[in-house]
């Protein structure tokens, strides 16, 4: 997670940055995204394949969403707090361009054991 | 085209002292390209955070390094590399929230520079193991000498590692994996 005092907003704007991003979000800081864990994933749908018209920043994600993207992975590409990305894709979700996947946790807030077990099995294929 | 309803994003901490090689720990398993998190650090100091002691180290970012690991099909594992300053907690409380667990690396020169982490994950009942990272001139230790040192429970694993490796970082996220498994699984009564 990048700028966690979100105050790196000074200085980082990528080269061709059409307007600041701040612009984008309106200054917003809540929206639909809001609540959003920094590892949920994030993938276009058929409507945001053909979504037009949008900012370079709106656009960015959906080209990079076209494989499973996080949050975190968002606002780093895009050089913009963590909590910028979550209000862009709070909006591309409620246009519905973009499909977020939730961490998936059991009623104690922990990933289940069925997740554990497939997370187990694919790192110990990683590890022959 | 392929459903993608089921995705499953997952993650892990990589707590421990500054300079421990929790950066060098993601970037060996990571496969994105590292993103940039340490910029306000002095060039000399980057890539020596393995092998030297880190009186040059005196300024870092609240960024953090974070690492992607595509487990199959339907899992993402992240790994957050955690700012080990207490002052950046509040950012652990949003990363720990749902976690599997965490990574704690020690370095056997300063091992208390890992109590911290170590208490806040205990506090929290959050899963994590011991990575003893292995520096040139802290090896000849025994794990019987790092429990003490570290007060840990019994039932807490301890592995030594190699932060470079990234065979080495996997199977300590296995050993995570099973310690985190064993605690989900209901006690026989």
């Amino acid at each position: 997670m990048r700028g966690g005092a979100e105050d790196g907003r000074h200085g980082r704007q990528p080269a061709g940055r059409v307007v600041p991003v701040y612009a984008v979000t309106g200054g917003r800081t809540r929206s639909a995204g809001a609540d959003l864990p920094v590892e949920a994933l994030v993938t276009v749908t058929d409507a945001g394949r053909w979504a037009e018209n949008l900012h370079l920043e709106y656009r960015t994600i959906l080209q990079l969403a076209a494989a499973p993207v996080s949050i975190v992975e968002l606002g780093a590409v895009l050089q913009v707090p963590v909590g910028v990305a979550r209000v862009l894709v709070g909006d591309l979700a409620d246009a519905g361009y973009v499909a977020v996947h939730r961490p998936q946790v059991t009623a104690d807030g922990t990933p289940g054991p069925e997740i554990l077990e497939r997370l187990l099995e694919g790192l110990r294929a990683r590890s022959v | 085209m392929r459903d993608r309803s089921e995705l499953y994003p997952l993650k892990i901490l990589v707590a421990g002292g500054f300079g421990v090689g929790k950066t060098t720990l993601v970037r060996a398993l990571s496969e994105i390209e590292p993103l940039l998190t340490e910029q306000q650090m002095t060039e000399t100091s980057v890539g020596v955070d393995d092998t030297r002691a880190v009186p040059d180290k005196r300024t870092t970012t609240v960024a953090m390094d974070f690492g992607r690991i595509t487990v199959d099909d339907s899992l993402i594992l992240y790994l957050f590399g955690t700012p080990g300053q207490s002052r950046f907690w509040f950012m652990w409380d949003e990363l720990s929230r749902g976690s599997v667990g965490a990574l704690v690396l020690v370095d056997l020169r300063r091992v208390d520079e890992c109590f911290p982490a170590i208490d806040y994950f205990e506090n929290r009942r959050i899963p994590y193991v011991i990575g003893v990272n292995t520096f040139p001139g802290a090896n000849d230790h025994d794990e019987e000498a790092v429990r003490d040192a570290l007060a840990l429970s019994p039932e807490t694993p301890v592995q030594w590692i190699d932060a470079r490796e990234a065979s080495s970082g996997i199977a300590l996220l296995v050993r995570l994996v099973e310690h985190a498994l064993s605690r989900t699984a209901p006690v026989p009564t």
